[in-house]
């Protein structure tokens, strides 16, 4: 058990690398805080129970918790700590109040002290000041990418594999939490391995308790702030750990041509075990019609919006021949295949595409010359293992001449830009709507982007108006020079 | 409920529609495209500070329109 200011100097003595991993990170607006740092304890969790969800390739958690203001003034500021490894890697923060989940998501921002110290803030605004004495129930989710590691790591091409998952039996919290247990659910139950609490819980059982797959840490009464009781528990987990690197995702909409072009270029890579030993693809076609669990990652698929035309595939070598396209009007499923199964450790990237009838996607506003734009933030694959991505450039490129554009992101976004894209037929280039996020996962997939801006019509006529100028010109120029009288001899 | 969202909604009844849909496109940047050939080419016979504005504005404006319908109609949406 160790106390929370007490952390930032054994973590900066003996892990100075992991703050240095979370420095090179831009999180969204940050608030530097000073080292002595430490949260007011104007707050008290009174219950807390915490959900980590295995059953995908991130763990998922949510953490319902009832907090008392014990201050005698009313307080608004929330803070949830991290370790800085961890922090770098938490996505799609959100906190909601529990007993009013219709309303808009709290206002959450990243603090930290110096980027030597190793805890860091998610600072949660409170919509409105808890009175004194007053007790609210907030749900906070979020997931962790890359946080299970192939435990061995290295394995047979068909062998089972097992993952290793390590937390804390006690919630991070910066203030002290009166009762709280913490809830594993994983996806198999084939655990292996995990950790014994040697001291019974608070209500005198052993520590964990298991129902299925469904482990259970606590009740534990009156921890204090900033405590932490490392557990780890390795289970079978025989699929791939798909992580993007990075993704880029343009949206190209097109006024004249009704058109919406989507295009996502991919950095995947498998965090599974690595293979023992060489690929062999005698081993491999052998076991392809038993279909058996593998780490490798095979297929791909991509359920798009109904409608969707024109799809493509390719990687840096050319068209990839092996992908279907089933079309259709309620959905469109694009089926990849890529050119090799990805391993543990392998890396695969390519491009995909497709268009789409903007008459979906794009409404008009009723005075003036608006447009409002709905499109979803990720697409992606939908795989049962799910997918995580360290990165997401969005990337919306409007009609050239667009003004005034506004966006709502469904995801919390680091860094909003709008730059200039030139392209076709571009005389002053695109509007571009640059939105970038960290620690994206697949549950944000079909989320959508709405954005709003202002295309007068005057705008709208600037591409046929130049190229009819060229020509215009063209015409005159030929009847200018047409005159031009060349003849040596006057004219009679 | 975010505002834009509420944008959104509220503008339900009235979503966009190009002038000519995508599968009109190809025929209208065709057509456009042979009426600017045409009457290029009867200017190109009668070049006069007269025909200019009877024939080479009118093709130079079909063919401006004509070519993006075209080049959209293509794939290239511009």
């Amino acid at each position: 058990m160790r106390l929370l200011h007490s952390l930032p100097t054994i973590f900066a003595l003996t892990l100075p690398s992991l703050a240095d991993s979370n420095a090179s990170k831009p999180l969204s607006s940050k608030q530097i805080l000073s080292s002595t740092f430490k949260p007011p304890q104007v707050f008290e969790n009174v219950n807390l129970v915490r959900n980590v969800n295995l059953e995908k390739g991130y763990p998922r958690e949510m953490i319902n918790v009832v907090i008392k203001n014990v201050d005698s003034t009313a307080q608004s500021k929330y803070y949830l700590p991290f370790e800085a490894d961890l922090i770098a890697r938490v996505g799609g923060l959100e906190v909601r109040d529990k007993k009013n989940t219709g309303k808009d998501a709290f206002k959450v921002e990243v603090t930290e002290f110096d980027t030597e110290s190793s805890t860091e803030f998610y600072l949660v605004h409170l919509p409105e000041p808890l009175a004194p004495g007053a007790e609210l129930t907030i749900g906070i989710t979020f997931a962790v990418t890359a946080a299970l590691n192939p435990l061995p790591d290295t394995i047979d091409q068909m062998a089972q594999q097992t993952v290793q998952y390590i937390t804390s039996a006690y919630s991070p919290s910066a203030y002290k939490t009166l009762k709280q247990k913490t809830k594993i659910k994983f996806g198999t139950i084939s655990i292996p391995d995990y950790t014994v609490i040697p001291n019974k819980n608070a209500d005198g059982s052993e520590d964990p308790t298991r129902q299925g797959s469904t482990f259970t840490y606590g009740p534990y009464d009156d921890i204090p702030a900033g405590a932490s009781q490392p557990i780890a528990a390795r289970y079978d987990y025989t699929k791939p750990l798909v992580h993007a690197t990075l993704l880029e995702r343009d949206i190209e909409v097109s006024h004249w041509g009704g058109n919406l072009a989507i295009e996502e270029r991919y950095w995947l890579t498998n965090r599974a075990a690595k293979l023992k030993n060489h690929f062999s693809r005698v081993q491999w076609q052998m076991t392809k019609y038993a279909n058996p669990p593998s780490t490798a990652l095979k297929t791909l698929q991509f359920p798009l919006k109904g409608g969707s035309v024109n799809p493509y595939f390719t990687d840096d070598i050319g068209n990839v021949s092996t992908s279907r396209f089933r079309p259709g009007k309620a959905q469109a499923l694009l089926e990849l295949t890529p050119r090799y199964p990805i391993f543990g450790d392998w890396k695969y990237s390519f491009k995909i595409g497709w268009d789409a009838d903007l008459k979906g996607f794009l409404r008009r506003v009723s005075k003036g010359d608006g447009y409002v734009l709905k499109v979803p933030f990720l697409e992606g694959p939908k795989l049962a293992e799910g997918i995580e991505y360290e990165k997401v450039e969005v990337r919306v490129i409007l009609p050239e001449g667009a003004q005034n554009v506004k966006y709502t992101a469904p995801v919390p976004v680091i860094n909003s830009e709008i730059t200039t894209h030139r392209t076709f037929m571009d005389t002053v280039g695109r509007p571009t709507l640059q939105l970038s996020a960290i620690n994206v996962v697949d549950e944000w997939r079909d989320e959508d982007l709405i954005i709003t801006y202002d295309y007068p019509w005057t705008a709208s006529y600037r591409k046929p108006l130049t190229i009819a100028a060229a020509v215009g010109s063209l015409f005159v120029a030929i009847w200018v020079i047409g005159n031009i009288d060349t003849r040596i001899g006057g004219r009679k | 409920m975010s505002d834009l969202q509420q944008v959104w909604d509220a503008a339900k009844a009235s979503p966009f529609s190009p002038t000519f849909s995508k599968d009109s496109q190809f025929l209208v940047g065709a057509v456009l495209l042979t009426i600017a050939f045409v009457l290029s080419g009867v200017f190109a016979l009668n070049r006069s500070l007269a025909t200019l504005p009877v024939l080479a504005i009118p093709a130079s404006l079909a063919f401006g329109f004509g070519a993006v319908y075209m080049i959209c109609a293509v794939g290239v949406n511009v």
